[in-house]
């Protein structure tokens, strides 16, 4: 079945002439010149906008536009002439009630003969993702960053060479574009393509298409550079040249590439947050220190691989990160580390200053040492940060430097040596019952 | 039957001709796995690298750029973890790193497509000229797994022990991989052939002349009474404890959790089977403590001998409490018997909370000979180690009934 958009023209439109046919229609079919896809990733709606070529005579005429089993919104087909603006208008457009998917623009010209208009519409089912991959070397000094984005495309229409751009940023819509699609009764279509056995002919057909392209465009060399401009609160990512990609494939290019991006190592024990291990983290930051910082980095998934140094890869972990800003860190948690133990124990525990109502215990102070202990067998230094809830009044003092991340946590960071150990000792004094006057923490001493 | 598993498929000479006379007459490479590798260092993922080399056209305006097919069915593979890395270029009988032209790399990926409804996906790939390349491809696979298993087999003596620890590799992947490098994180790379459904289990590394500890453990709250006719005795723990760190022959990396079949050498060249604990995972300088079952030849027998409530003020009090522990060794060794006392259950036991961890102090009426340790599980549950004699060799000399008081004060209980 043919999904294609397409414009027909009514040649000799007679609008209210005694021979004007009901059921009967005889059209051309203009070829697509351009398309071009503007591809959202926060919605699923895509702007396209394709140019062809029509004729008109002077005076009235109609055009025919459908849309067969696509998911176009019907409310957002808009045409304009590109040539003789001036001297073309739409009057009007009539959507069909016997014919479902069709669209007539009634077209008034002082111009006859061929005419380049811009038809443009919404639709739904082209999205597009990025996900990310660094390979860090041996020592886990410096790493390489490439992020790729992966347009699917499950429109129920083929774009073949198109421009695609795509936008990173959120925007707000009132009504999802396949619902509008679907509100005339229109079946969501399927992928074309049968699971299984079709796909060698697919793969044919594309390759096809891709030679023709081939033929048409200059050869690919290298892969297409992805520009990237900011519009608005927004960021686009332009695919260089013309890109086709089939109903039902998807197509993934690299967008960003970045070698000997240099990255920090911090282990994080935060028990209420991560777990009761301390987890491993990688950071670094989108800017030009980092070799990055050309563009935001839009969600997607971020895979870590090591370079053993035996000639092979290790798979040191996963993560979702969410957009990255330029300047902004990005983090991704690697998960525990056989080679980092982290324990914590109370030392000792001591009860005072009671406080007594009628003779019961109404209020007391709890006074306890705690000695938390870091041990790193790893072969170099590692940065460890600890940040520890405590719940009530709290006073609390250590002899090693301890701030307050907020007003129930405390923070300390310190280095853990090459194979070595690292105590934090600290004493907690918690003000029960009637002795809690407050719900924070109260630093005592700190160096 | 061989499983329907990953493939490569170079369509490089497909795209020469035109459209149409392609459709219908097929060439394809089909390049081997030179090389695999099963990475099993991630617990939870398993990576494979595997290497072939493709054979690549010259990338021209007319014929366009090679494809490279990859596809996989019955097989657990993460379709979006698939790498594919170009690493060298045959020239003259030898691979050679791939190079720079003109500031552009000679074989590069352009890009990645994936065709609907199906486990494959297609790469377009430039090269400046027809060249054989060596390429890698990585992914993560799912189903293909691995454990840890531990054999130990202590002297006779129970002063040391040979521990053997196992790498079992499971794979119900899907796909079967010839002879793949096998490498667990840790210890040496193993070149085996991995078939479709099988489980394979290698020596990783073997730790001798390990020293061993052996432990009694008595520990009223944690075991009760050992029955009826005891009310007072409760079980005794048997524990081998092993220190992973150079000193007692080990320390190489941490050991991962799996099971641990213990045997002890029968004096006679043989062995005997002791019993199976789970290993946890023990980081570097950590103990691993192994269950060895009840001892019946120490027998430990636990008496309140006397409680008493002192009011400090109001419901606030403090309970002074003395403890007696009756031991006998009936065992032809000395042991060292640890009895550990759970402080917040034995201030409830008297009808008061600790409100948390019981604040308590040691009675000047505890015996000398009891060591008195909250290194090991903290200040709420302190270890008290005592010593004991072998029996008497004399066949008429009775077992010594070992009498040890722990005298202590809980403080501040309401």
């Amino acid at each position: 079945m043919k999904r294609y958009a397409i414009i027909a023209v009514l040649a000799g439109a007679a609008l209210a002439g005694p021979a004007a046919a009901k059921n009967v229609d005889l059209v051309t079919l203009p070829k697509r010149n351009t398309v071009q896809l503007t591809i959202y990733n926060s919605e699923d709606i895509t702007l396209v906008k394709e140019t062809r070529s029509v004729t008109v005579k002077k005076g009235a005429n109609e055009l025919q536009f459908s849309w067969a089993n696509t998911l176009i919104d019907p409310t957002s087909v808009e045409i304009r002439p590109l040539d003789h603006a001036d001297q073309i208008e739409v009057a009007d457009t009539v959507f069909p009630g016997q014919k479902p998917q069709h669209l007539i623009w009634s077209i008034d010209s002082q111009f006859e003969g061929q005419v380049k208009v811009e038809v443009s519409y919404f639709t739904s089912g082209l999205t597009w993702s990025m996900d990310y991959v660094s390979i860090v070397d041996p020592p886990e000094e410096k790493m390489q960053f490439r992020g790729y984005v992966r347009v699917f495309n499950r429109s129920g229409e083929e774009y073949a060479d198109a421009e695609v751009r795509l936008i990173v940023g959120t925007i707000n819509l009132v009504e999802k574009i396949a619902d509008l699609a679907r509100r005339r009764g229109i079946p969501v279509p399927q992928p074309t393509v049968a699971p299984g056995g079709l796909r060698r002919e697919v793969l044919q057909k594309s390759m096809a298409a891709a030679e023709q392209a081939a033929r048409r465009a200059p050869l690919a060399a290298k892969p297409k550079a992805i520009v990237k401009e900011g519009l608005s609160e927004y960021f686009m990512f332009t695919v260089e040249g013309t890109e086709t990609i089939r109903n039902g494939w998807s197509k993934r290019m690299r967008a960003v590439r970045a070698d000997e991006v240099k990255f920090d190592i911090v282990y994080r024990m935060r028990s209420y947050q991560y777990g009761p291990r301390p987890v491993r983290f990688f950071l670094w930051r989108n800017d030009d220190e980092h070799k990055l910082g050309e563009s935001p980095l839009p969600d997607g998934r971020v895979r870590i691989f090591r370079d053993n140094g035996r000639d092979g890869l290790s798979f040191l972990g996963e993560q979702q990160i969410r957009y990255v800003p330029v300047k902004a860190e990005i983090e991704v948690n690697l998960g525990s580390d056989d080679l980092v133990v982290y324990e914590t124990q109370r030392m000792s525990v001591k009860r005072l200053n009671f406080q007594f109502d009628h003779g019961a215990v109404v209020g007391w102070d709890e006074q306890s040492a705690w000695v938390d202990t870091v041990r790193n067998y790893r072969t170099k230094p590692i940065a460890f940060e600890l940040r520890r809830q405590w719940n009530g009044d709290v006073e609390y003092e250590s002899e090693m430097k301890t701030t307050l991340f907020d007003y129930r946590t405390i923070e300390a960071k310190f280095p853990v040596d090459a194979r070595g150990k690292k105590q934090y000792p600290c004493t907690v004094m918690i003000h029960h019952g009637r002795n809690a006057k407050q719900s924070r923490i109260r630093l005592k001493r700190s160096r | 039957m061989r499983t329907r598993t990953a493939g490569l498929l170079c369509l490089a000479a497909l795209l020469s001709g035109a459209p149409a006379a392609w459709a219908r007459i097929k060439l394809a490479a089909l390049p081997a796995r030179e090389r695999v590798e099963i990475q099993l260092d991630n617990g939870r993922y398993t990576l494979v690298e595997e290497e072939r080399i493709v054979p690549l056209l010259t990338s021209t305006a007319k014929a366009g750029n090679n494809r490279i097919d990859f596809s996989w069915s019955n097989t657990r593979i993460d379709k979006d973890s698939i790498q594919f890395r170009p690493l060298a270029v045959r020239e003259g009988g030898k691979f050679r790193p791939i190079r720079k032209i003109d500031g552009q790399d000679e074989v590069s990926v352009i890009n990645v497509a994936y065709p609907p409804g199906e486990n494959a996906l297609v790469w377009e790939v430039y090269a400046r000229q027809a060249c054989a390349v060596k390429v890698r491809v990585s992914y993560l696979i799912g189903n293909l797994t691995r454990s840890f298993s531990y054999r130990a087999l202590a002297d006779k003596d129970e002063k040391i022990l040979t521990l053997k620890k196992y790498i079992q590799l499971r794979n119900y992947s899907g796909e079967e991989f010839g002879t793949a490098g096998i490498w667990a994180g840790f210890g040496p790379k193993f070149l085996k052939p991995v078939g479709q459904q099988e489980d394979i289990k290698i020596l990783l590394e073997r730790f001798k002349d390990v020293p061993i500890q052996k432990t009694y453990t008595f520990d009223w709250y944690a075991h009760g009474r050992l029955n009826a006719d005891k009310p007072l005795c409760s079980k005794v723990l048997m524990h081998y404890v092993l220190v992973n760190d150079e000193k007692h022959q080990m320390g190489k990396f941490p050991l991962q959790p799996g099971k641990v079949r213990i045997f002890i050498q029968d004096g006679r060249g043989g062995e005997a089977f002791l019993g199976e604990d789970w290993a946890r995972l023990t980081p570097l300088d950590d103990e691993m403590r192994l269950y060895l079952g009840e001892a019946r030849d120490v027998v430990c027998k636990r008496i309140v001998k006397e409680n008493r409530r002192h009011s400090v003020r109001g419901n606030l009090f403090h309970q002074e409490v003395l403890v007696q522990f009756e031991v006998e060794n009936f065992k032809d060794k000395p042991v060292t018997l640890d009895m550990i006392v759970q402080m917040n259950r034995l201030a409830k036991q008297y009808g008061a909370s600790p409100h948390g961890d019981a604040e308590w102090e040691l009675g000047d009426r505890t015996s000398k000979a009891i060591r008195v340790s909250t290194t090991k599980h903290g200040g709420a549950r302190p270890v008290l180690s005592v010593d004991l004699p072998a029996r008497p060799k004399d066949k008429d000399e009775k077992v010594k009934k070992h009498t040890f008081l722990f005298h202590v004060t809980i403080r501040n209980l309401w």
